[in-house]
């Protein structure tokens, strides 16, 4: 085992974590449905998705708490559980990181740490121990029970304690939903670059996307059980594969667009789409980013015709943030009607006023609001 | 929810606890089915009917002034500005140590036309005999429910303050805010939300209502208990009393359900109780009958028995006295310890299974584990020896078929039938300890240590059962003064040359002659300090 | 701190629990009385035989227990202070006859059973205490029920062993009928609802809530020679009843030897020794109840009560009449 945790360097990236056909099927109720996931060596990733989505139970199959119905987890080249037989979770090499830390409240720092050590000898222990204090800046409360320390400081501590038996694979579940939003930024950046000095495989799972943007290498969106994307996370920020994906991400608004082969149709306007590539006809969704947006705010009766309203105003450090909604037209198709369309602008709008809005020309990315792709 | 492990020795040895623990019961269950009805039908003509009107009006006399005792003093103590607060809110728990057949006696002999109550009362007024003046007669109904309602209010007050300590400040400050007083606040917010907290405290008094055997029998309150009594040992009819005895048990079992059924969904938990409270502002009249009613029920429960006590004890005790109260004092702490022990590891293998097992059906063994707690001692004891004899002939049996010499009734006839029947009649009250600790106990520790690479037993030892500690103290020492105060099954039980404090004590109070036994009666309401002291400041360290 | 201290205790309380070895020169006593009324006997006993004598003290349960132990049970010896518990004991097969000299011939014949399966040991008298300040009275049973006598009267339990013997030997006198109507009356007659013990009753005189009260012999001598009861005891005069007839009714304290007893030699020892001269004397001096043995006289303060003239209805038949008495009593609902 010890042989196998010594990595080389390497140019071609090592496998570390496979997961083919994962299924968790308690009681009937399907929480992980045929889940395939692979993970390289090094690589953080992370993992977001609505709250129920079968995140979290994908870290306790992975860690051994929860028995998958189907499939197989390998870690390393070991399998570690299929539908036969399963590894216990002691037994895994899988370092955990809970959202409530899981710190034991009677022991000392020191001892938390040492406490997945005990297969070392004394001296190996101090030193290891030693050596995490002072990576973790925690050597001035050794021999501090938990409760006497910060949410920050025992975030650290849970830390240095996960990465003290120098598992193959650090899971982390919502690892920074405790921590004050100032200090939270940070602490990611730092932890991620502890990791990466430990070379550390890890997953963490987090219904923030922005914490996944500052945090991992790879980001998966998970909804219902089932893993929607997997990519670096400017490939899922930039070419979400689903409506779903986009959505839950809050990449941009929607508008809907009646699309045949080369054009498409939508309240602000028809616009070409020879690029594209999904051959989708029919009622669509064009995910709409605020930059791509071009206001006009100089109503001309004659020419320029308004096409939206003013719904809410927000002030943000860009500038004024506008929701945009359809007009209300009786002569004009209901199904294209559009409402929460996001806009920046450094304009001044008021409530209820009316404005033209345009789409610049761009790599236009249209979803079927229902089906997967 | 997600257990860990599959110990399949954890399983058979939680079902077969369970399992041993439960058979007394249907013992019992199974011979009052198969019982004679024809004795039966003569208890129902004669007196009966009246056994169980009584044992209903004693039901609901105690638990209405348990009721009338603790919600109140609990209310003026954590919701008003009366003084002394500090020192009552953990005096108002004493009376809990004291037994209700001692507290009976206590009274008996200060209140009776003998005593120096009535004795004053007459030198006073000049009055001559029992004809010239009315003067509340102790040893009935109303005075055995309000014996037991002293020394068993306690339960009530201490989760009912509890629960309005724990209580969300700001639903109060919300129902201030929509115009409402601070009294008003209590009643229509605060007192609603106390109610699962109520109902479970109310329970418990009844159930010891309805175990109580010392106290009716003291008083010649005829109970239920007395007609299980009658039947079994002066009819000789075993089977009518498990009979009965069933009955009673049902009966109990009933009370437990519904209030288990009446607070469902009634969960109630706060993440801002340590506000600061805005108290309600007495006047001074009002802050008068406040204190006089707690400090009442401080006196009447505890500082004036006690005192009784030590009269006694300095005006009758001898040497000899001495000699015997430490061989009984000896016994008492060897079936207590015993018990309180074997209790505690129990409840700690069945509530970490409930916790950490796999099997579906896990929270079973340590649900049937607790029956027991509504088997009053007398019937308990009965139980014991109709399962117990049957198993000594049985071992007999085989040990002179191999060829061994007869080892005699090593069960029913040593102290193991004591210690057993401690230990099924108690062992819900450690679960109850044990299982409130386990519940705090965050779910991820459970998990923590197989991340860091260590197995069920390092889980065990290492994080559990440190975490445990002060749950299994105060477990340990909440059996422990059960035990010491249990009496009917120690009575039907006993081996040879075995007496214990409280067996001694109630001989003695049968005779009248509890003089004797004061020091021993002391000694029991001290150990039975031990436990509130604790509780008190472990709950204060928090 | 706190844990190791608590750890320190537990482990040296467990230690003291280690189980007691026994001796194999004893014997085993199941008894109904009470331990400071049968010690001194027993010390003596061991004293000048060796032999160590274990008890179990119970006032309840002792029947049914013997029975639920059968071929089992280590008792040797029963002690009851209640024909009928006796008489139950032979019923139920609990008991081995006792073929021994010693016991048939210091015991007067209406005291030991006919297949030596029980031996009395001392008699006691259910006498009627009545307060000094009615002066000198001469009192039936029956009279009990008399309306003089409304609101006076103060009892025990009717349940009592004592009184159901009571009540049985008035079934054997006159029938199930005229017992019940008796009771009834009885009941009626009460001051308050039977409860505590016989002493109790005499402290109840004493507090003027009575004026008659039932209790054995026995206890007015031991209240007279306690510091707290004398009080009591010399506010009332003991009587003994129907002395003009059947005369007064008489229950006794007795012995058996349980059926499998496993110290048989032992057993029969000590029920010699306790119809021994200075045993009986002992019963005599200490406890204030009249002792079977007819050679040895009574204490001198029980001789001051007075000769008195006893029912001689054999005590087999007040047995035969416990369960119709218990009926009776509940039918009269008696306690309530």
């Amino acid at each position: 085992m010890t042989a196998l945790l010594a990595t080389q360097p390497s140019i071609e990236p090592i496998t570390l974590l496979t997961i083919q056909q994962l299924s968790i099927i308690p009681q009937e109720k399907v929480i992980i449905s045929t889940l395939d996931l692979s993970l390289d060596e090094g690589d953080i990733l992370g993992l977001v998705g609505a709250s129920g989505c079968g995140k979290t139970t994908l870290l306790n199959a992975i860690a051994g708490f929860s028995e998958p119905s189907k499939g197989q987890i390998v870690i390393d080249g070991n399998l570690i559980s299929d539908s036969e037989h399963s590894v216990p979770a002691e037994q895994r090499q899988v370092g955990m990181i809970f959202q409530d830390y899981a710190l034991f409240p009677h022991l000392t720092v020191k001892e938390n740490i040492a406490f997945g050590l005990g297969k070392l000898g004394k001296a190996e222990q101090l030193e290891q121990i030693d050596h995490l204090l002072t990576l973790l800046k925690l050597n001035d409360y050794r021999d501090s029970y938990i409760h006497q320390l910060s949410g920050g400081q025992q975030q650290r501590v849970a830390i240095a304690r996960a990465l003290a038996p120098k598992p193959k694979l650090l899971l982390l579940d919502e690892p920074f939903s405790n921590i004050d939003a100032r200090l939270r930024n940070e602490l990611m950046v730092e932890i991620r670059q502890l990791l990466k000095q430990f070379k550390m495989t890890a997953i963490f799972v987090t219904h923030n996307k922005d914490e996944v943007f500052t945090f991992a290498d790879k980001m998966a969106v998970m909804a219902q059980g089932r893993l929607l994307q997997l990519d670096a996370p400017s490939i899922v920020c930039q070419q979400p594969n689903s409506y779903q994906v986009a959505d839950f991400l809050q990449l941009g608004s929607w508008l809907p667009c009646q699309v045949n082969s080369a054009s498409a149709q939508s309240l602000l306007g028809d616009f070409d789409i020879d690029n594209h590539r999904d051959k989708q006809t029919g009622l669509v969704y064009l995910l709409v980013k605020p930059s791509k947006l071009q206001l006009n705010v100089l109503v001309d009766e004659q020419h320029n015709i308004a096409n939206a309203q003013v719904e809410h105003i927000s002030v943000t450090e860009q500038g004024y943030h506008y929701y945009l909604s359809s007009l209300d037209d009786p002569a004009k198709d209901k199904s294209l009607a559009f409402s929460k369309l996001s806009l920046y602008s450094d304009v001044a709008l008021s409530f209820k006023q009316q404005v033209v809005v345009s789409i610049k020309a761009h790599d236009f990315l249209f979803f079927n609001k229902v089906t997967n792709p | 929810m997600i257990a860990l492990y599959n110990s399949k020795t954890w399983k058979l040895s939680s079902y077969l606890i369970a399992l041993v623990l439960i058979v007394p019961v249907l013992v019992m269950l199974v011979g009052g089915v198969s019982a004679s009805t024809q004795l039966f039908a003569h208890l129902w003509q004669t007196v009966l009917p009246s056994y169980i009107e009584n044992t209903l009006l004693l039901a609901f006399w105690v638990v209405l002034l348990a009721l009338f005792f603790g919600v109140f003093s609990a209310a003026i103590i954590t919701q008003t500005n009366i003084v002394f607060k500090q020192q009552l809110r953990w005096l108002l728990l004493l009376p809990l140590a004291m037994p209700a057949y001692l507290v009976a006696y206590l009274y008996t002999d200060l209140f009776d036309y003998a005593g120096p109550v009535q004795r004053t009362l007459r030198a006073t007024f000049g009055w001559q005999s029992p004809t010239d003046y009315w003067f509340f007669d102790i040893r009935t109904l109303p005075g055995a429910a309000l014996m037991l309602a002293l020394v068993l209010f306690p339960y009530i007050y201490m989760l009912t303050r509890g629960a309005f300590e724990q209580q969300d400040q700001n639903l109060i400050r919300a129902s201030r805010l929509l115009g409402l007083t601070a009294k008003q606040s209590f009643f229509k917010v605060a007192l609603p939300l106390a109610r699962p907290a109520i109902a479970v405290s109310a329970s418990l008094v009844l159930m010891e209502t309805l175990a109580d055997f010392a106290t009716v029998q003291y008083f010649s309150v005829n109970t239920l208990t007395t007609a299980i009594y009658d039947t079994w040992l002066g009819y000789g009819d075993l089977g009518a009393a498990n009979a009965l005895a069933s009955i009673l048990m049902l009966l109990i079992l009933f009370v437990v359900l519904a209030e288990q059924r009446s607070r469902a969904g009634l969960r109630h938990q706060s993440a801002r109780p340590n506000l600061t409270r805005e108290l309600i502002q007495l006047s001074f009249g009002q802050q008068l009958i406040a204190s006089i009613f707690c400090w009442a029920l401080v006196i009447l429960g505890f500082l004036l028995p006690i005192t009784l006590l030590i009269i006694m004890a300095v005006q009758y005790s001898d040497v000899a006295q001495l000699s015997v109260l430490f061989s009984t004092g000896l016994n008492s702490l060897k079936v207590s310890v015993f018990a309180a022990t074997i209790a505690v590891v129990i409840a700690l293998s069945l509530g970490l299974y409930q916790r950490l097992h796999k099997d579906k059906y896990r929270k079973i063994p340590q649900l049937i584990s607790g029956f027991g707690y509504a088997v009053p001692g007398t019937v308990l004891a009965m139980a014991m020896l109709s399962t117990l004899g049957p198993l000594d002939h049985w071992i007999n049996g085989l040990a002179e078929f191999l060829g061994f010499s007869a080892p005699g009734l090593i069960l029913s006839g040593s102290l193991f039938a004591i210690v057993f029947a401690l230990v099924v009649r108690f062992s819900a009250i450690a679960n109850g300890t044990i299982a409130s600790g386990i519940k705090q106990i965050p779910q991820s520790l459970d998990y923590a240590p197989a991340t860091l690479g260590v197995n069920l037993i390092g889980s065990l030892t290492k994080v559990h059962l440190p975490i445990l500690s002060p749950a299994i103290l105060v477990a340990w020492l909440l059996v422990f003064v059960e035990a010491m105060k249990e009496l009917p099954a120690v009575l039907l039980l006993r081996p040879f040359n075995f007496e214990t404090l409280s067996s001694q004590i109630y001989q003695l109070i049968s005779d009248e002659m509890l003089e004797q036994g004061a020091l021993g009666a002391i000694l029991i309401v001290l150990f039975g300090l031990l436990p509130i002291v604790l509780l008190n400041k472990s709950k204060e360290k928090v | 701190m706190l844990r190791k201290s608590f750890t320190t205790l537990f482990i040296a309380l467990f230690c003291m629990a280690a189980f007691n070895t026994s001796a194999s020169d004893e014997v085993n006593v199941y008894s109904y009385r009470q331990p400071f009324l049968v010690e001194p006997l027993f010390n003596q006993f061991t004293e000048l035989t060796g032999i160590k004598v274990n008890v179990v003290f119970a006032k309840k349960g002792m029947t049914e227990r013997l029975a639920r132990e059968g071929k089992y049970s280590p008792a040797d010896i029963l002690l009851t202070t209640d024909i009928s518990r006796l008489i139950e004991l032979r019923d139920k097969d609990l008991v081995q006859a006792v073929n021994s000299s010693v016991l048939s011939n210091s015991i007067p014949k209406q005291y030991q059973a006919q297949d030596n399966t029980w031996f009395a040991l001392t008699t006691r008298v259910r006498n009627i205490y009545s307060a000094k300040r009615l002066g000198k009275i001469d009192i039936n049973y029956e009279d009990l029920a008399n309306e003089k006598y409304k609101g006076r009267i103060c009892t025990r339990s009717g349940k009592h062993p004592y009184n159901v013997a009571l009540v049985a030997s008035m079934i054997s006198e006159h029938g199930e009928t005229y017992t019940l109507g008796w009771l009834k009356k009885v009941k009626n007659n009460l001051a308050r609802k039977p409860q505590g013990s016989d002493r109790g009753q005499v402290q109840a005189i004493h507090q003027k809530l009575c004026d008659i009260s039932l209790g054995n012999s026995y206890y007015f001598g031991k209240m007279l020679k306690d510091k707290k009861q004398k009080i009591w005891a010399d506010e009332v005069y003991i009587n003994f009843p129907n002395q003009k007839n059947r005369g007064a009714h008489i229950n006794i304290s007795g012995v058996a030897m349980a059926k499998y007893a496993p110290n048989a030699k032992n057993a029969q020892a000590l029920m010699e020794f306790l119809v021994s001269k200075p045993a009986q004397a002992l019963y005599a001096q200490t406890n204030m109840e009249y002792p079977v043995r007819e050679s040895v006289a009574v204490s001198k303060l029980v001789a001051s009560w007075g000769n008195y003239k006893a029912d001689s209805l054999p005590l087999e038949d007040i047995a035969k009449n416990r369960k119709a008495a218990l009926k009776l009593l509940d039918q009269a609902q008696f306690d309530l």
